[in-house]
């Protein structure tokens, strides 16, 4: 396969930026002071430089076989690497103060990026009921619900992570808790949104694809329930007085159930979501 | 009274029935047939009354334009989802090459007690198809003719399949992934009387290994049939199933005797002769029919639009990023952008 050297490069450049990150938060003797490194834009530029070999890697494949990234395993976890690596990018780049929350969203991309070099790299063939525009439309906004979903689980982690001394000089140049929690809570907002979109377009697409808009198959009640849990902890943040960490909790578990959602569920059931003979 | 109509449109009630929403929506995985419909209706009405209420006499809500547009949008979600289970119809029907529309050949038949469709209205002929297979039996796109009448009552040719339906009087038809072959028999019993139709083989190529089925004439014994068939079909390869291009060899097998024939070939059985007419196919579609899906989606759309509206006042109005400040207050850095 042509595009795999471009995809081992890409992960290599997400590696590299995961490292950069870490070794800005090791502290390093100067003279008598310790000092932390700060290179913040070598991380932005390793970061794009992942995301372009990406776009090569998946551009590659769609010329080979015709169809984009859509069918499989293999083809979700590379196009969800490109989709969180571009959106979280593009957070880092305009959101300075928020940059060292990638010490929480890199090593989360890096779970795909293990995954992904752990599965076997197969093609896959376009099943009819994928030549339907609306696909795009359901396949794009869920993709950027989920990478919402990344950047509030990355700012629900520094709130964690920050409770021990040992991890406190990590976030040290992050705003406050409460200003990291309402961020937070701001992207799961915009994140909801477009769970919400997600789900119209592939109600709309199901309707084209298998003649109804809901089944309750597995893939569409558990997004159901991911969008319940979201309108839920949205709910019961204005309702309780929910502790910032228990928030932080909330935040994460939703995106581990919108991961497994994604990951899990289509490659789970038999549903209606893959094509028939 | 009061109290009670406040805790109804509080949003811990809203918890309340999101949570037991999500009990039904759980027992409601992957569509098992046995889990009932009330499950899901319970919450959805108690969600319904807490959306109404809220819209009513919450402040927080019907003072912001864009709550109000999204609470709004949802309860009509849940208003038209109801109308449309009252009013919706879903069925089946296979026809052969040549058969018109017939509602009374419509099985699996599901609707709602207020469906008032013309099922009437609905006239097309089918006319066959092709479908594209690629390595592995992998299907691909399904063309399906059909003979449609048009305003002048002339047939028009249309072309439908997959995710390109037949829209007609508010009905959305559908192919499937169920179609095959059917031999056209005509059966002359010994009296003269003469009977034509078809036998619908298993769906092809699924059950390729079993084209198999039986017909009782009526006097005669059962008569069981298999279908030997030429249609190029190849696994490892691109392949086109085309059933007016495929040879079938009908083996008739009648009390115990087997006897092959070829399209045009006759057999005298006990209480008459059976003539093998020509090897045609059968497409099984899928019929639904719901009036609400148009306004159902401008609801869905005016809810996320609602949503948008909020989040642009809010955001503006308390620009989170805008004042804020590293922890470490011994730090100084550019604060970036609002958001």
């Amino acid at each position: 396969m042509d595009e795999l050297p471009w995809l081992y490069a890409a992960l290599s450049a997400y590696g590299l930026a995961t490292v950069v990150a870490f070794y800005d938060v090791m502290p390093i003797r100067s003279g008598r002071v310790a000092r932390h490194a700060d290179n913040e834009r070598l991380v932005f530029s390793l970061l794009l430089t992942g995301v372009l070999l990406l776009v090569v890697t998946l551009t590659e494949r769609w010329l080979r076989l015709g169809h984009g990234p859509f069918v499989n395993l293999f083809e979700l976890l590379m196009s969800q690497l490109f989709s969180l690596g571009v959106i979280y990018m593009l957070v880092y780049w305009r959101l300075p103060i928020m940059r060292r929350s990638a010490l929480v969203a890199l090593p989360m991309l890096w779970v795909l990026g293990v995954w992904v070099l752990a599965i076997e790299p197969k093609d896959s063939v376009l099943p009819p009921t994928y030549h339907n525009d609306w696909l795009w439309a359901h396949i794009g906004f869920g993709k950027i619900f989920l990478s919402f979903c990344l950047i509030g689980s990355s700012l629900a982690g520094v709130l964690l992570l920050r409770r021990w001394s040992a991890f406190q000089s990590w976030f040290r140049t992050m705003p406050s808790d409460t200003v990291v929690d309402g961020l937070a809570w701001r992207f799961m907002l915009v994140a909801f949104a477009f769970h919400t979109l997600m789900l119209i377009a592939g109600a709309v697409w199901a309707q084209d694809a298998w003649g109804r808009y809901w089944a309750w198959d597995a893939l569409e009640t558990s997004s159901f329930l991911n969008w319940l849990l979201l309108g839920a902890a949205l709910h019961a943040r204005v309702s309780y007085k929910v502790p910032l960490r228990v928030g932080a909790v909330l935040i994460l578990a939703i995106f581990i159930f919108a991961f497994f959602t994604y990951f899990g569920a289509p490659f789970y059931s038999e549903a209606a979501h893959k094509g028939v003979i | 009274m009061r109290r009670g109509l406040r805790w109804l449109a509080s949003t811990r009630f809203t918890l309340v029935g999101m949570a037991l929403l999500g009990v039904g929506a759980a027992l409601s995985y992957d569509n098992p047939v046995t889990t009932p419909v009330w499950v899901l209706v319970i919450p959805l009405l108690l969600l319904a009354i807490n959306l109404l209420l809220a819209i009513i006499s919450n402040p927080a809500i019907n003072r912001r334009a864009g709550l109000l547009i999204f609470h709004i949008g949802l309860l009509s979600v849940v208003v038209l989802v109801a109308i449309g289970r009252l009013t919706f119809m879903e069925a089946h029907i296979e026809l052969v090459d040549g058969a018109a529309f017939d509602r009374d050949a419509l099985f699996d038949v599901r609707q709602g007690p207020w469906h008032s469709g013309d099922l009437e209205a609905i006239r097309f002929i089918q006319q066959g198809f092709s479908i594209n297979y690629r390595p592995g039996m992998k299907r691909g796109l399904t063309y399906n003719q059909l003979l449609l009448a048009d305003a002048d009552n002339r047939l028009q040719p249309v072309v439908i399949g997959d995710d390109r339906p037949l829209l007609l009087n508010g009905y959305r038809i559908y192919t499937t992934s169920n179609k095959g072959f059917a031999p056209r028999l005509t059966w002359v019993a010994d009296d003269g009387v003469r009977i034509s139709g078809s036998v619908n083989m298993p769906s092809y190529p699924l059950l390729y290994f079993r084209q198999a089925n039986e017909w009782t004439p009526p006097g005669g014994d059962v008569i069981k049939f298999w279908l030997q068939l030429d249609t190029g079909l190849n696994e490892d390869a691109n392949w086109v199933l085309e059933p007016n291009k495929a040879n079938g060899t009908l083996v008739v097998n009648e009390s115990g005797r087997r006897v092959e024939l070829l399209p045009g070939e006759s057999l005298a059985l006990k209480g008459g002769t059976l003539h093998y007419d020509q090897l045609s196919s059968w497409m099984g579609f899928k019929l639904f029919y719901d009036p609400t899906l148009p306004w159902l989606f401008i609801s869905a759309i005016l809810t996320v639009l609602g949503l948008f509206i909020h989040y642009g006042q809010k955001f503006s109005a308390e620009p989170l990023l805008l004042n804020a400040k590293a922890d470490d207050k011994s730090l100084s850095f550019s604060p970036g952008k609002t958001v």
